[in-house]
């Protein structure tokens, strides 16, 4: 297995924001999906990725509603809010300024 | 319904259970068995209860759920020590209670504003003058005061009135009144003594006052010939008139005169001035003075020089006192019968802002309330200090805690919200009590104020502004004495108060006990001045109601009869009073029959000067019209010379019995002197000796003139042989006989009376008396608390001590010792604290002048210091009985 890279403070937000910009989705998919899109290097330990929702559903980012799951148990679905996406567009403005920056001191 | 809380906490418990579930059955279609796959996925899962924790920190709800958790915490706590809970309570519901009842008592006398419209536009009349207004005023009917050296007058003429009342039409809008007087009022059979007060027809409408029922009154009342009608207030309506919903039309039988009820008014007009007992009000015309023919009133209305009437005005929006004073103050001097003799005599009109109503209460109870307010601004300050004192004491206690609290990662913030929510809970247990206390004291003042005849109608009630004021100091004190233990505590460095143990808190505590240590202090010094305080107003009541009067005081009774109300004239009156003379005195158990014009005791009276013939000063003197038997009755002694005789007295020669001290003014003997009482010659035939006239306060000259047999009402003074209310029946039906429409007005034994006159005193001293045993009682309580915990916390040293071979007695008189250098330390602070606020009180004169007697100061230090030595001894026993060995283990 590859070498697995640690989460930077505070990008997890922003992985859980942009993953549920894909559409509606519980969390175990949440988690399943950063580490398919990851290629498998982000380790997230999965149950961390619930308080970062329920930081993100107090903040009005997501909404959440109860599903029938895969299984017939009922699953706790998460989708964007219009705020969320918002939110990921400066989120997301702002990450691809700070790699330009890092980036451009790395080559300079 | 279940608690959103609740609900999420399942749903959180679904939501997690879900993942892991569904992880584990990834795994399983990977080939692992069950639990296998189980355990795998909570691996990958993370610790669930932390996630879960963690999750809960981000529940909108979290800040309920630790508000519950704390409360049921801090309950636990108070719990597990009942004794600072207890006392901290008490501390709390005792201090609040008592500051709310005096703050509303204050906003009843003090602040409140009358419930009218605009009361800012209300203004009160006043003149002032350096000396007498001679030549201008010659009889006057109302009350004066002095104040920085002038007299403030609140009488006027009616001819002031008019004059006033026209030069300010369009600018502001005049009333008169007069003072209240009892009447007798009958309604459907039922008779009571009511308060009346004349008003001009003007007067509710410039007050703005809405009608309950009916009307009020207006200009067209005052027409000579208007037919008789009566206002009541809406307390008289529910209470004798029995809340009669059609009793607007009907007729109240006062004074034996049928007045048609016209309108009652609305409940929440009280009267003019704070604690106005009125019931009726009729006009000026129509009251019964003014309706007997040649009475003083009566005359007043076409002379200039009689000022019986009282004015208010309000002021139109924008015109301001200034201008209105400007206004009036040449219509005022236009109305006057004579040019003043000098600039010092002129007198100017004073507007006084009435949106308070008529300043008559405040100036009687105002200087007293205010020392009232700061008495208990002291023990509210002590409260605090004890409530500072309990929480410190409890907060050292649990510094372990705290600090095992802090190193398992319990947020500063979570920690000081935790002590917070204790002492806001303590707060609200307290200030619910508090509450109750103040309803308590409340109803106390109310029993102790002046009420009924001479009385007032005060409602001390804790209104709502009084109780947001309860719950602002309730939260207040939890704020700060809450938070302090808790920012220190939430400094604690963990380790070293870890490391303490429960063992080596001896001299490391002494330090840390020190601000607990000030605050007893502080304590004790406050005690002193409140106990002393007490001290000094409960022992000047006793002596003031002790104090001799110069006359006898037992087996009187005195009632006021009106024969003037009810038809008696001239020859028919005489003979009536001759009559009435006659048939008391022949009644066993009577010893003699005294008629005056003036009811002694009264705290008021008629006074007037008294000159020696061919002299221009006068003494300024209380004058009795009295008939012959009077001077006996009311048992003065004739010192020199002799009293009236019978016939003098009928007969209405010039004859005047001059009390002691007027004697010694005059210089010379006394008897056969002429002297000149408003422009009557009269010769001295006797000195009686020195007895007070109108409360037991002041000493005063006394004249005793012949009383008037034509006055339309007198008061009776009976001495009797057996006591006075057992003589009562035989006289009531007696002057049954007499006259059966006559009613008999305030019948009080000689006693009663004179104790009416103390009733400020005496709520004064109840006041300050139970706040002297409240600081007593604090103190103790704060002193208890503090021994307590320092012995509770020095008990390993204290067995260490004992190991050593301390006796029990040493350890005793230690603990002893340390206590009580601590009380008396406050005590010596106290002592300069109580001589500055004893001056003080002298100064704002609600103390009689005089060095302060020494021995109250002893009394209270000594009460202090014996409370404190019951306080401290309860720890130190405690402390002594200390077993060693048991003390060493627990170490």
């Amino acid at each position: 297995m590859a070498k697995k890279s640690d989460l930077l403070q505070g990008t997890l937000d922003l992985l859980v924001l942009k993953t549920l910009a894909q559409g509606q989705m519980h969390g175990y998919a949440i988690a399943q999906r950063i580490l398919l899109t990851s290629r498998q290097v982000l380790e997230v330990q999965q149950g961390s990725l619930y308080p970062a929702l329920h930081r993100l559903e107090r903040k009005r980012l997501v909404t959440s509603e109860w599903r029938e799951g895969d299984s017939g148990r009922m699953a706790k679905v998460y989708s964007l809010t219009k705020a969320g996406a918002r939110q990921l567009k400066e989120e997301l403005d702002e990450w691809s300024r700070y790699t330009n920056a890092i980036q451009w001191v790395l080559e300079a | 319904m279940r608690w959103p809380w609740k609900r999420e906490e399942t749903e959180l418990d679904m939501e997690l259970g879900y993942h892991v579930e569904t992880l584990a059955d990834a795994f399983e279609k990977q080939g692992m068995s069950r639990t296998e796959a189980m355990r795998k996925a909570r691996k990958e899962f993370g610790g669930v209860d932390t996630i879960k924790d963690q999750c809960r920190d981000e529940s909108r709800w979290n800040w309920l759920a630790q508000a519950g958790q704390d409360v049921r915490f801090g309950w636990r706590m108070m719990r597990k020590t009942p004794s600072i809970t207890l006392a901290a309570i008490a501390t709390l519901a005792l201090g609040i209670g008592a500051t709310t009842a005096i703050l509303a008592l204050a906003d009843a006398v003090l602040w409140r504003t009358l419930p009218l419209p605009a009361p800012e536009q209300l203004t009160e009349l006043f003149w002032t003058a350096k000396g007498r207004a001679d030549g201008l005023v010659r009889g006057s009917s109302g009350s004066n005061f002095p104040d920085n050296g002038v007299q403030v007058a609140d009488y006027f003429s009616f001819q002031g009135y008019r004059n006033m009342r026209e030069r300010a039409a369009g600018k502001a809008q005049l009333a008169a009144h007069m003072g209240d007087t009892q009447v007798s009022a009958s309604f459907a059979g039922q008779v009571s003594v009511s308060k009346l007060r004349p008003v001009s027809g003007n007067f509710f409408q410039t007050l703005q006052v809405q009608p309950f029922a009916g009307r009020l009154f207006t200009g067209r009342d005052d027409d000579a010939g208007a037919p008789f009608v009566i206002v009541t207030t809406h307390r008289f309506w529910e209470n004798q008139l029995g809340a009669d919903p059609a009793a607007v039309g009907k007729s109240i039988l006062m004074n034996n005169r049928a007045y048609t009820i016209a309108g009652v008014l609305a409940r929440g007009f009280t009267g003019i001035v704070p604690g106005d007992a009125t019931d009726l009000y009729v006009t000026i015309w129509q009251s019964p003075e003014m309706l007997i023919a040649d009475s003083f009133y009566r005359k007043a209305v076409n002379n200039p020089l009689n000022w019986v009437i009282q004015l208010m005005a309000r002021r139109n929006a924008g015109v301001s006192q200034t201008e209105l004073d400007a206004m009036l103050t040449p219509a005022f001097a236009a109305s006057w019968a004579a040019p003043p003799k000098s600039p010092e005599q002129t007198p100017r009109l004073r507007l006084q802002d009435a949106s308070h109503g008529l300043g008559a209460l405040r100036r009687r109870f105002g200087d007293p309330v205010w020392t009232l307010l700061g008495l208990v601004t002291l023990v509210l300050l002590i409260s605090c200090a004890n409530i500072a004192n309990l929480l410190l004491a409890r907060a050292v206690e649990r510094e372990k805690e705290a600090a095992l609290r802090v190193s398992l990662g319990c947020g500063n913030g979570r920690l000081m919200r935790q002590f917070f929510t204790e002492s806001l809970l303590l707060a609200m247990i307290g200030g619910v009590m508090g509450v109750g206390v103040a309803a308590l004291l409340g109803r106390l003042m109310s029993t102790l104020l002046p009420r009924g005849a001479d009385g007032l109608t005060l409602t001390v009630e804790s209104d709502p502004r009084a109780l947001l004021g309860t719950a602002a100091v309730a939260l207040l004190a939890a704020l700060l004495f809450g938070l302090y233990p808790a920012w220190r505590t939430a400094r604690v460095d963990a380790s070293p108060a870890l490391k303490e143990g429960s063992g080596s808190a001896g001299t490391m505590s002494r330090s840390r006990w020190a601000p607990a240590k000030l605050l007893v202090l502080f304590q004790v010094a406050l005690g002193v001045l409140l106990v002393t305080a007490a001290i000094l107003y409960t022992g000047r009541l006793s002596y003031m109601v002790g104090k001799e009067a110069g006359f006898e005081r037992g087996h009187a009774l005195l009632f006021d009869i009106r024969p003037g109300e009810i038809g008696y004239r001239d020859e028919r009156l005489r003979q009536f009073y001759f009559t009435l003379e006659e048939r008391l005195a022949s009644l066993a158990g009577v010893e003699s029959v005294g008629l005056a014009r003036t009811r002694p005791m009264r705290g008021g009276g008629y006074w007037d000067d008294v000159t020696k013939v061919g002299e221009t000063k006068g003494v300024g003197s209380a004058i009795h019209h009295i008939n012959p038997a009077f001077i006996g009755a009311l048992g003065v002694p004739i010192v020199a010379g002799r009293s009236m005789t019978v016939q003098e007295a009928r007969s209405g020669a010039k004859v005047a019995v001059i009390s002691e001290d007027m004697a010694q003014k005059f210089g010379e003997s006394p008897l056969g002197l002429h002297v000149k009482v408003s422009g009557d010659d009269y010769e001295v035939i006797g000195v009686a000796r020195q007895a007070r006239y109108s409360d037991l306060e002041r000493p005063t000259p006394v004249a005793y003139l012949p009383f008037d047999y034509k006055r339309d009402s007198v008061t009776v003074l009976l001495r009797t042989t057996v006591p006075p209310l057992t003589a009562y029946g035989m006289v009531r039906n007696a002057m049954r006989d007499l006259d059966r429409d006559l009613p008999l007005v305030d019948v009080f034994t000689m006693e009663q009376q004179i104790s009416k006159t103390l009733q400020r005193e005496r709520l004064f001293a109840w006041l300050c008396g139970s706040f002297g045993v409240l600081a007593l009682v604090l103190c103790a309580v704060g002193l208890y608390g503090l021994m307590s915990h320092t012995t509770a916390r020095r008990t390993p040293e204290i067995g260490i001590r004992m190991a050593l071979g301390a006796s029990r007695g040493d350890v005793l008189s230690q603990v002893l010792w340390e206590g009580l250098r601590l009380a008396v330390a406050g005590l010596v602070l106290g002592v300069p604290l109580a001589l500055y606020a004893a001056d003080f009180a002298v100064k704002q004169r609600v103390l009689p002048e005089g060095p302060m007697p020494y021995w109250t100061l002893v009394a209270a230090i000594s009460a202090l210091a014996a409370a404190a030595f019951m306080a401290v001894l309860a720890p130190a026993m405690r402390a002594s009985a200390v077993d060693p060995m048991q003390a060493l283990r627990q170490g």
